[in-house]
């Protein structure tokens, strides 16, 4: 056979060969180009297309100073100062940099990770300032570099800790204005998705690029006045201090309009140093998650009660024979001897609990009957606002318990221990409120602890109030209430108050329950009570308490308030009546 | 061992005539192709290798003037082998497969010695660095001294009837295999140019007429050599897993990774690609994007219309080459112009069937295409010899005629009155 003819089949072969393998090439082409095109368009994506988040800017805390938001909650870049001791040329250098400027805020043993020559980076220092980080830059190593982070800072210490809250390490705001406001304090970060090359710079190749800006947050002004607040605080700390106590909180108001001046509880912490913190109850703000008996204190919401519905008057009087029976209770006075014919203003200055209950069985004709128990239910809850939630701007508020007379256990004999204060559990900022409107005029504001927000030109948003509640009880009534809660003050306690100002208020003392049962060995003290010039401009309430000690509101809590009184006078330059 | 070629065996009876311009066109199309691709990715090109090496070196255009710099010296050597006689070059087969087989063995001692001249990466040396004047594979001239070389002999034994004759061609064949397998694919460690000098062998010796048997178990032998070298070289070990991890692979190893990138980037595509300089594989995930891989990026770029015109243009060339080897009246250019076949169809199937994960990886070009003067140059003077030859074809009725004269001899082949299609000169 002629090699033409082997050679012509043979190239034919490799024609038949090349053509069919081509077309092999077109299907799998057509498989991964058009079938797959999907799936490997995403694999692109996910490889080719990178996501930056842009943080946005946690916004501040401000609280008020004489009138002028002060910054009380702040951000701060610090930076983490790490190395690269591959490409580090002088070690020793670098060591003596970091002792000299970084100091503090090396890290343990940083001296042997410098030395970890095989590694690529190392964390040798944290929280370094701006200055020290430039200080260390200008001595010009090989191998150092600097990472900014922003840290929550908190300047005031302690001031204010569990009404801020603070903020934890994965940025998350816990307690408080940081934990109950942290979706509008964090904003919302932004993002930049870029396409970029393998080492991730950014290209301006196709359509998939975006860029969203962050939305800063927004900075939260308190109707908290931190001079109030620090002094507060101190007067606290005194108090606490003065007479071997540990536990204490306090709840300054403008009874004018619901805001709340300073809330301060002992114990506390530092919001800085949060992991410090060994008991979690200082993370609590106890005047609004601390439901309590407040004891003698609500006397107050009785007697205004009773003169509302003009069922006495203060001249009113009753037989005091210090014992008093309700079905198959009977009830004692804690001071004894006022027996005989007395009026209702003496009952309230002596504080005696025959006379609540007299105002309580005369609500309901002569017995705590039904009518009686829903006279007061309906003064206590509804115009008072006790043991329901306030909706003060706070983490934690609990509604604390008011019996309804609905219930089995709203009987006679829960109503006469509530008419002195017994059997129900409000929270102190339920009571200060109820109190401030028992002495305002009649008009029951609710709690806010929020001015405003400060937008970027610095003026302050003011924040949407709930509708006040009026005439709660009338204005006479409240007038009436004034001049009874100063009597009682003035009668025994009022030698420390400034003269020239009407101050007033009310003391109370409940039994702790000890093992599940009431003790007098363990007692609480509490004190409440207004101060003002021609009208009231402050109400101050106090609550002391102390394992094992037998604390009450005379003694213990009214010389806290006696403090803060006398400083508020001055901090608000009331004028002295004539 | 290899005995010369009789110079006068060829006839000489066809007058020269129009060569087939659609070699040239081809090959142009595609070169120019590549141009394009150059121009668009160069710039992302010069960027990865910049931050690379923490240089500004590689300017935007970097790339695309060297390729434009390859390609005239291509286009040139293209020229001056079609001019070339190709007589003149068979007469000294010898002395370039022996020059080739040298600067091969130069490199390896080189190598071995760690000398300056000899370019190397990863333990395996290709290329001589010849300093500002760029380097040289000396592989591919041992390709083109292997193609000369082996049509002569090839041609030689058939004539004699000795081709599929143990002892006169197949060792022979085989030991001068072995030797260049050692060279390339041991030392070089370069299995891509190994196998293409491989398929120009196979594809000489199936047209000469081996004999499907002894075709077969040289197969065979093929298969158990390459399975003995896949075994000893761990990189080969790892490409063939990545391979047979198919669609599945991870991108964890540096193997599977460059097979997954290709594929992404030809998947990407899509039906009309992503454009021109919009490619974002070439940006430093595809490795070799501007070499090897160059056929995944214009996947990427101009997508599934695009690759299927670089393989209708691929396949009209190697079609029209063979059309050539057929209509060639003398065995040795017969074979000359297959060989030339089998460098440029290994070389675009291997790559290919690579980039689209249907062949592991063997590291080889895309013919005209990928970034890189000595393959550019190299191809381009195979095909120039093809170029020339295919002013000597003759029309295919006669050898087909020739069937009934009973005859092995030359003549009443190739006539010169049937050899132009009217365009005498």
């Amino acid at each position: 056979m002629p090699f033409q003819s082997i050679s012509h089949s043979r190239i034919r072969m490799l024609i038949i060969a090349s053509v069919f393998l081509m077309a092999v090439f077109v299907v799998r082409l057509f498989y991964l180009q058009i079938i797959e095109h999907s799936k490997y368009s995403i694999l692109a994506d996910a490889e080719q297309v990178k996501r930056l988040t842009i943080p946005a800017t946690r916004g501040e805390i401000y609280m008020e100073d004489n009138g002028t938001p002060v910054k009380v909650v702040l951000n701060e870049t610090v930076y983490t100062m790490f190395v690269d001791p591959k490409i580090i040329t002088d070690p020793e250098a670098v060591k003596d940099v970091i002792r000299a400027v970084a100091g503090g805020n090396a890290v343990d043993g940083f001296a042997k990770l410098v030395d970890k020559k095989e590694t690529r980076y190392q964390v040798v220092a944290k929280n370094v300032t701006r200055r020290q980080a430039e200080l260390i830059k200008k001595k010009e190593l090989a191998g150092i570099g600097f990472q900014a982070v922003v840290r929550r800072v908190y300047p005031e210490g302690t001031l204010a800790a569990q009404t801020l809250g603070f903020v934890n390490y994965d940025q998350k705001g816990q307690y408080g204005i940081e934990g109950r406001f942290d979706k509008q304090l964090r904003g919302k970060d932004g993002m930049l998705q870029s396409v970029t090359d393998v080492s991730n710079v950014p290209l301006t190749i196709g359509n998939r690029n975006v860029n969203i800006p962050a939305q800063n947050g927004a900075n939260i002004v308190l109707t908290l006045d931190r001079n109030v607040q620090a002094y507060t605080e101190k007067a606290l700390s005194d108090g606490l201090r003065k007479i071997g106590a540990t536990d204490g909180s306090v709840i300054v108001m403008d009874p004018n309009d619901g805001s709340v001046l300073a809330m301060a509880n002992l114990p506390t912490y530092n919001p800085s140093k949060f992991t410090k913190v060994t008991n979690a109850s200082a993370f609590n703000n106890a005047v609004v998650s601390d439901p309590y008996e407040p004891g003698s204190v609500v006397k107050t919401f009785t007697v205004a009660t009773g003169i509302n519905t003009n069922t006495i008057t203060p001249q009113s009087t009753y037989v005091n024979t210090d014992y008093i029976t309700i079905d198959d209770r009977t009830i004692t006075n804690a001071t004894k001897g006022q027996t005989g014919t007395i009026s209702i203003q003496h009952a309230l200055t002596w504080s005696l609990n025959t006379g609540m209950v007299t105002v309580a069985q005369r609500l309901g004709g002569g017995t705590i009957n039904r009518q009686a128990r829903n006279t007061m239910y309906s003064y206590f809850h509804d115009r008072f606002h006790l043991g329901q939630m306030t909706g003060i701007e706070t983490t934690g508020e609990v509604p604390g318990e008011l019996i309804p007379p609905t219930a089995v256990e709203g009987n006679a004999v829960r109503y006469s221990n509530m008419s002195f204060g017994q059997g129900m559990n409000p929270t102190m900022v339920q009571v200060a409120a109820g109190f401030s409107s028992l002495i305002n005029g009649g008009t029951y504001y609710y709690p806010t602890i929020i001015k405003g927000n400060l937008n970027d030109d610095g003026d302050i948003v003011p924040a949407e109030q709930k509708k006040p509640q009026e005439n709660v009880i009338s204005a006479s009534t409240s007038a009436t209430m004034r001049t009874m809660i100063l009597k009682a003050r003035r009668e025994f306690y009022a030698g420390n108050d400034r003269k020239g100002y009407d101050i007033g208020g009310k003391t109370g003392t409940s039994q702790d329950i000890v093992n599940g049962e009431y003790t007098f060995d363990e007692t609480t003290g509490t004190y409440i009570g207004f101060g003002g010039d021609t009208k009231p401009k402050y109400v101050i309430m106090v609550r002391v308490s102390s394992k094992g000690r037998a604390l009450n509101g005379g003694d213990h809590a009214l010389p806290i308030f006696t403090d803060i009184s006398n400083w508020m006078i001055d901090y608000l330059k009331l004028q002295p009546k004539g | 061992m290899f005995s010369g070629r009789r110079a006068q065996a060829t006839s000489q009876v066809v007058r020269r005539h129009r060569p087939d311009y659609q070699i040239v066109l081809f090959m142009g199309l595609l070169m120019l192709l590549g141009l394009i691709v150059m121009y668009a990715i160069g710039p992302q090109r010069a960027q990865v290798l910049n931050s690379a090496y923490g240089t500004d070196f590689y300017s935007a255009s970097y790339f695309f003037t060297k390729q434009v710099l390859s390609l005239a010296l291509a286009v040139a050597v293209f020229f001056l082998m079609a001019r070339l006689p190709y007589q003149w070059l068979q007469q000294r087969s010898k002395q370039v497969l022996y020059a080739g087989l040298i600067a091969c063995g130069i490199l390896a001692v080189a190598g071995w010695l760690q000398l300056g001249i000899a370019q190397c990466s990863l333990g395996a040396c290709r290329w001589f660095d010849l300093g500002p004047l760029g380097s040289v594979q000396p592989s591919e001239f041992l390709k083109l001294g292997l193609l000369l070389f082996a049509s002569g002999f090839i041609a030689t034994r058939t004539k004699q009837g000795l081709l599929n004759d143990t002892y006169k061609s197949i060792i022979p064949l085989g030991a001068l295999f072995f030797v260049i397998a050692v060279l390339v694919i041991g030392i070089q460690k370069d299995m891509g140019t190994g196998l293409a000098m491989l398929a120009i062998l196979a594809t000489m010796m199936l047209v000469a007429g081996l004999k499907m048997r002894v075709a077969l178990g040289l197969g065979l032998v093929a298969l158990v050599a390459g399975v003995l070298l896949i075994i000893i070289a761990p990189h080969r070990v790892d490409r063939i897993t990545a391979f047979l991890q198919g669609d599945s692979a991870s991108v964890s190893d540096a193997e599977t990774y460059h097979i997954a990138h290709a594929k992404i980037a030809i998947g990407s595509g899509g039906l009309l690609g992503v454009g021109i300089g919009n490619s974002v594989q070439a940006t430093g995930y595809l490795p070799e994007a501007i070499n090897d891989s160059v056929f995944a990026i214009m996947g990427e770029t101009f997508g599934f219309v695009g690759l299927v015109l670089v393989l209708i243009l691929f396949t009209a060339l190697l079609l029209r080459i063979l059309s050539v080897a057929d209509k060639l009246p003398g065995l040795e250019e017969q074979l000359l112009v297959v060989g030339v076949f089998g460098w440029l169809a290994a070389h675009v199937i291997l790559n290919v069937a690579a980039m689209t994960g249907i062949f592991p990886l063997t590291g080889i070009t895309l013919p005209l295409l990928s970034f890189g003067g000595t393959s550019m140059v190299f191809i381009a003077g195979a095909l120039g010899l093809a170029f020339q030859l295919s002013r000597y074809t003759t029309h295919r009725t006669i050898s087909e005629g020739a069937r009934y004269e009973d005859s092995r001899s030359w003549r009443g082949v190739g006539r010169t009155r049937y050899a132009s299609r009217g365009n005498r000169i």
